[in-house]
């Protein structure tokens, strides 16, 4: 600490910079390494067991599989970022899963406007969540936990029973593959464009407030950071994506259904700490969430491709679960030890 | 300071015990037979499932966490009682240990995670929660294994709905009991202190050489253990372990704790509010019921009363 950097020749300068890098992205790099390592485990069990590489169509349906999944949980990174958590995100899928797929017609017209009223649907449930946590001054995980209930209810209003459909063009143009380019499914398009938005994002004054209170609230506060405005920012944002994660799903599966949603609360949060998102806020990355939901899905057609027992799969993603962040946990406490 | 803490407290059992009775008296309105004793008597009994699982939530949002395994644990060591019992009462002398010795070691291993590897209680108990559901699943076969379908030892179902005492259940006698339990731990033993302690400065009380990881794991076990006994009571009642009756307890639990006063931050509440909520949701639900009002009606309702209940005395100070 005494020393001044200037001492070190400039080589070991480089070495602490990247061991520095290192340290502060601990989780993001070792949730993109467990990621490549699913995927590598992935193909070659597939592999030993199809006697052939996975290939387009491998691709087309783990991508079509994750991205609700995905986009759910980039929303739940906006709220985690600001220290807090949302559990309404499977209501939220519940509901907007359900108005898209009883209002949707065939029109080219219906798709568009149902689709942006899902988005506009799962945004005013997101302003409603960060509205009582700002104004009301209450805690965010109580405050989606009673939200949740009453957005579930409300699609059990929209859609009693399950069913509706989504017409076939929607479809086509969320999970399907564009006509000149069969082998790159639509999915990892938009996969890719999330991740193109969530940079250009990064560097506006707004996620940088988002990270700023995730750290430290008083001193964002100080710094004249409008706390009120990043957590509503961040909520509404959340709400969007739990819509488009809605959509999404109705979309991939035809149909839909009041209830499919809400498994999401639970894998939204699961990807999230996957992807090395810290829950006390203020770390992570959307990128590594939706890495987080791929390795999330990767994990299941792991253990199917490895035979194990598929009613054993919530077990086994529990135990994934805390074993990856015990590792990341040990591996940061080590590192810092090192230094 | 301590008293504006203490009345607020006692504010929301008030006002939760006085809502719940609001609530009888317009069923009764609309209904004349539902303030039957029976009637009422039922409800308690109804509540009481959600009352014991929530008297764990109280001790782990006591000291600032939270349990989302309650679910599967209960789940879990109801059927855990039912396929190892047989329905026999002469297996159920070791039934009975073994599936409360799992759900406090279940309990326990939350809290190990939470204290050993800094793992946020939210993700802990979250895949606790999912490696139950899967070891149920997995185990029984997806519950169609052929102890599945025991029934409870009549030892248990006699704990819970016999009715020695006229129109008094079993059951209702086992929740005042653990009402006084809980209430004597939280209010007159070091424990009881050391919770509120942690619950309202966790450095504080680490750096007055108090041992506060082992506090939480206690507190944690605790969870677990409460989350069985409402297990045995709710296998008692239905005769039966069911795939999914723990579901509802993840939302109710967390709700009876809140609409009781109790502080989700950690530190301030008493499980007579936990009580008083757990009466709340159930009387509410079947008023609502009476009213032919349905399932999604009922959701929508619960989530609006937590709501309300957070806005009248769940409220942070402002910060400036």
């Amino acid at each position: 600490m005494t020393r001044s950097p200037a001492r070190y020749p400039a080589r070991s300068m480089a070495r602490l910079r990247l061991r520095y890098y290192a340290v502060q992205n601990v989780p993001l790099l070792l949730s993109l390494g467990l990621f490549v390592a699913m995927v590598i485990l992935y193909i070659i069990l597939f592999a030993l067991k199809q006697s052939r590489l996975p290939g387009a169509f491998e691709l087309l349906t783990t991508v079509n599989n994750t991205l609700s999944v995905g986009l759910s949980a980039i929303g739940q990174t906006f709220v985690v970022l600001t220290g807090g958590i949302d559990l309404s995100v499977g209501g939220i899928v519940d509901v907007t899963n359900s108005v898209a797929a009883r209002y949707m017609g065939d029109s080219p017209g219906s798709i568009a406007l149902v689709s942006l009223a899902t988005l506009a649907v799962g945004a005013f449930a997101g302003l409603t969540n960060g509205l009582l946590v700002v104004y009301g001054r209450l805690q965010p995980i109580i405050v989606t936990l009673a939200t949740l209930a009453i957005w579930e209810g409300i699609a059990l209003l929209v859609l009693p029973q399950q069913g509706g459909s989504i017409p076939p063009a929607l479809t086509a143009i969320l999970a399907g593959t564009l006509p000149f380019l069969t082998w790159l499914p639509n999915s990892v398009i938009i996969a890719v464009l999330l991740v193109a938005g969530w940079q250009l994002l990064r560097s506006t004054p707004f996620l940088t407030g988002v990270y700023a209170i995730g750290n430290d609230e008083r001193a964002a506060r100080a710094n004249g950071i409008s706390v009120a405005r990043a957590k509503l920012g961040a909520s509404t944002l959340a709400g969007t994506c739990a819509g488009a994660a809605g959509l999404y799903f109705a979309a991939a599966n035809t149909s839909g259904d009041a209830t499919s949603g809400t498994p999401f609360t639970l894998t939204s949060i699961a990807a999230v700490v996957l992807g090395g998102v810290s829950l006390f806020g203020g770390r992570g990355s959307a990128i590594g969430s939706l890495a987080g939901a791929f390795i999330l899905t990767l994990l299941l057609n792991v253990l199917f491709f490895a035979g194990v027992n598929t009613q054993l799969q919530e077990f086994f993603q529990g135990l994934f679960l805390i074993l990856a962040v015990v590792a990341s946990t040990l591996v940061r406490r080590s590192l810092q030890r090192a230094r | 300071m301590m008293n504006v803490n203490a009345l607020r407290a006692e504010r929301g059992t008030l006002l939760a015990f006085a809502a719940a009775i609001a609530l009888v008296i317009v069923g009764g309105i609309y209904r004349p037979s539902f303030v039957q004793p029976e009637n009422l008597a039922t409800l308690l009994l109804l509540a009481s499932f959600i009352g014991i699982a929530a008297a764990g939530q109280t001790f782990v949002v006591l000291i600032g966490g939270i349990d989302l395994s309650v679910p599967w644990v209960l789940n879990a060591m109801a059927i855990l009682l039912t396929t190892t019992s047989l329905g026999q009462n002469d297996r159920a002398w070791w039934a009975v240990p073994l599936a409360l010795g799992a759900g406090v070691l279940a309990g326990a291993l939350n809290g190990l995670g939470i204290v050993l590897f800094d793992i946020p209680p939210v993700v802990m108990t979250l895949a606790m929660n999912g490696i139950m559901e899967g070891l149920v699943l997995g185990l029984t076969g997806g519950f169609t294994c052929g102890a599945c379908n025991s029934y409870a030892p009549p030892a248990i179902v006699w704990l819970f709905t016999a009715k020695p005492i006229p129109g008094v259940a079993n059951g209702l006698l086992l929740w005042a009991l653990i009402a006084a339990g809980v209430g004597v731990v939280l209010s007159l033993t070091l424990l009881g202190r050391r919770i509120y302690a942690l619950g309202n400065n966790p450095l504080a009380t680490y750096l007055s050489g108090i041992d506060t990881r082992a506090v939480t794991v206690i507190v944690y076990a605790l969870s677990g253990f409460f989350a069985a006994i409402a297990g045995f009571g709710l296998a008692a009642f239905g005769q039966q372990a069911t795939l999914g009756m723990g579901d509802p307890f993840l939302f109710d639990s967390i709700a009876a704790v809140v609409i009781g006063g109790a502080s989700i931050l950690g530190g301030k509440g008493n499980y007579w509010g936990s009580v008083a909520g757990a009466i709340f949701l159930i009387v509410l639900r079947s008023v609502l019921q009476e009213y032919n009002i349905g399932e999604a009606g009922r959701s929508i309702a619960s989530g609006v009363v937590i709501l309300i209940a957070l806005l009248l005395y769940g409220r942070q100070r402002a910060e400036f």
